[in-house]
């Protein structure tokens, strides 16, 4: 290639980069040492180098420091929802996100705020749990252990998929030693189709802030979903965290947080990285801690 | 407090002498200050990152704002064997970028190149840095979004082909060939300032005569 053919700029650019096979390089240097038109291009494209390169970086302006701070706060208490030690904006609460009607025969020691999660004894009768075992480590951990063999076999699970399910409250019999009476209700309502549906189990695990760093596959991951939805207000709060994250749960259990009545969900946050995303939140779906991230397996 | 027990154990002092992947994981066990900490740290290098791809101080700190929101959210998707500065650019060029590609910026044709090439410029030559700067925002606006990433990241920001290319998440040739494509662009829109400062500088007299010739 002689003078009256040039490169143009891409090639040169190119040619400049180290992107032109052998034999193409070879020809456009060639053509270089007898065209300066071209190897003004050539100089040219440098410049453009020079004259980016000269460009001032300027620092981020203050304000848009200061808002990226509030909007990073701002996330901050959306995930920590409510936290009552945290005394954030309380976090609305729908209509129709109120707590179910506490079951007639509470006894008198029960819990000032509604008892949602009920259990039903032998006899077919709804009892609440009472959260009568609260921080005490050893039994904790007792606790902790035996229920692992009992979920698998007893575990009260239930597939949540629709709305207006009103089937009954979940079994054990008083508050006394709840990990031996779980009983799996039978599956009575059909998830509504389109719907995701989810998991739920009522282990009535006693979970600690460490616990809840996971592995959370042996507390309410074991059993297979199976059951229904017995509860329509936590259907609406499980439904409402599931579209804030945008994404269904992994699975829900209606158990205890350091001693305090709580439902635990679980999100994938990255299944590849095996990190859940936990939400804790009490009977009335306000979050009890914040927001956390936990192993799954 | 029901609050976990390690939530606030750290100090503002020892949390500034930590790395980034420390505070990281601080900021995953529920440490919140370490990600502001991350923030301070980086967010002169990850606005200019943004206002360079996106020429446009609005929309780059909306994009800034989403990118460290999003990368608080998903902390926990940092892989170690990337830098945190990297994981960070990286969340940053592509909220630039998905911030382009929603306005879908149209490529350039070439006529519309050699409009703005032989455009006059009323600039004289004690035209301010600030001028420069606008005139290369503008120029870079012309370009397809990926190429303006690449360019902003090794020619204006300094990056190393290499680094770019690990932000950008594509291979390093592919890098190369962007900027050298962008940079092909750049000549003829460009080519006014050609007697300012920087490029100037770099182009010889001689130069100057033969492109004209």
């Amino acid at each position: 290639m002689t003078g009256d053919t040039h490169y143009d700029l891409e090639v040169l650019a190119e040619l400049a980069e180290g992107l032109l096979d052998e034999a193409t390089a070879d020809q456009v240097r060639e053509h270089l040492a007898v065209c300066d038109s071209c190897g003004e291009n050539l100089a040219d494209l440098a410049a453009v180098r020079e004259l980016l390169a000269s460009v001032p970086v300027p620092a981020m302006p203050l304000g848009v420091a200061k808002r990226i701070d509030q909007a990073l706060a701002a996330e901050a208490e959306r995930l920590t929802l409510g936290a009552p030690w945290e005394e954030i904006t309380p976090e609305p609460v729908p209509a129709d996100d109120r707590p179910a009607p506490a079951p007639a025969e509470a006894p008198a020691d029960a819990p000032a705020e509604p008892v949602r999660l009920g259990v039903v004894a032998e006899d077919g009768t709804v009892v609440p749990v009472q959260p009568k075992k609260r921080a005490r480590s050893s039994a904790r951990r007792r606790f902790s252990a035996r229920r692992w063999a009992l979920t698998a076999a007893a575990a009260a699970a239930v597939v949540m998929g629709g709305t207006g399910v009103t089937a009954g409250l979940l079994a054990a019999e008083g508050g006394g030693s709840p990990e031996q009476t779980y009983v799996a209700s039978e599956p009575t309502g059909t998830a509504t189709a389109g719907q995701p549906s989810y998991t739920v189990y009522a282990s009535g695990h006693n979970y600690t802030s460490e616990e809840l760093r996971g592995p959370l596959l042996g507390y309410f991951g074991v059993a297979p979903g199976s059951g229904t939805a017995d509860d329509e207000s936590l259907d609406t709060c499980v439904r409402r965290y599931a579209e804030l994250l945008d994404r269904p749960p992994i699975g829900v259990d209606k158990a205890f947080y350091n001693g305090n009545e709580a439902t635990i969900m679980a999100f994938w946050e990255d299944a590849s990285l095996n990190a859940v995303r936990v939400v804790v939140v009490d009977a009335n779906c306000k979050s009890l801690r914040p927001q956390s991230l936990a192993s799954w397996k | 407090m029901n609050s976990p027990p390690d939530n606030r154990t750290a100090t503002s002092r020892t949390r500034t002498a930590l790395s980034d992947a420390d505070l990281l994981n601080r900021h995953l066990n529920g440490d919140r200050y370490a990600f502001s900490e991350l923030v301070r740290r980086h967010r002169d290098r990850m606005w200019a990152v943004a206002l360079r791809t996106l020429g446009d101080p609005d929309e780059a700190a909306d994009a800034v704002q989403d990118a460290f929101v999003s990368a608080y959210r998903k902390a926990h998707s940092f892989r170690g064997e990337a830098a945190v500065t990297t994981w960070l650019h990286r969340i940053v060029v592509n909220a630039c970028l998905d911030r382009l590609r929603r306005k879908t910026v149209r490529p350039v044709t070439d006529d519309e190149l050699m409009e703005v090439a032989e455009r006059e410029s009323p600039v004289t030559d004690q035209a301010a840095e600030r001028d420069i700067s606008m005139e290369v925002t503008g120029a870079l606006r012309l370009l397809p979004a990926e190429q303006r990433a690449a360019l902003v990241l090794v020619d204006m920001l300094g990056y190393s082909v290499e680094d770019a290319a690990a932000v950008l998440g594509i291979p390093v040739g592919t890098v190369k060939s962007r900027c050298a494509r962008g940079r092909a662009k750049l000549v003829p829109i460009l080519a006014h300032l050609r007697n300012r400062s920087g490029f100037a500088r770099v182009s010889s007299a001689k130069g100057a005569e033969l492109r004209d010739g």
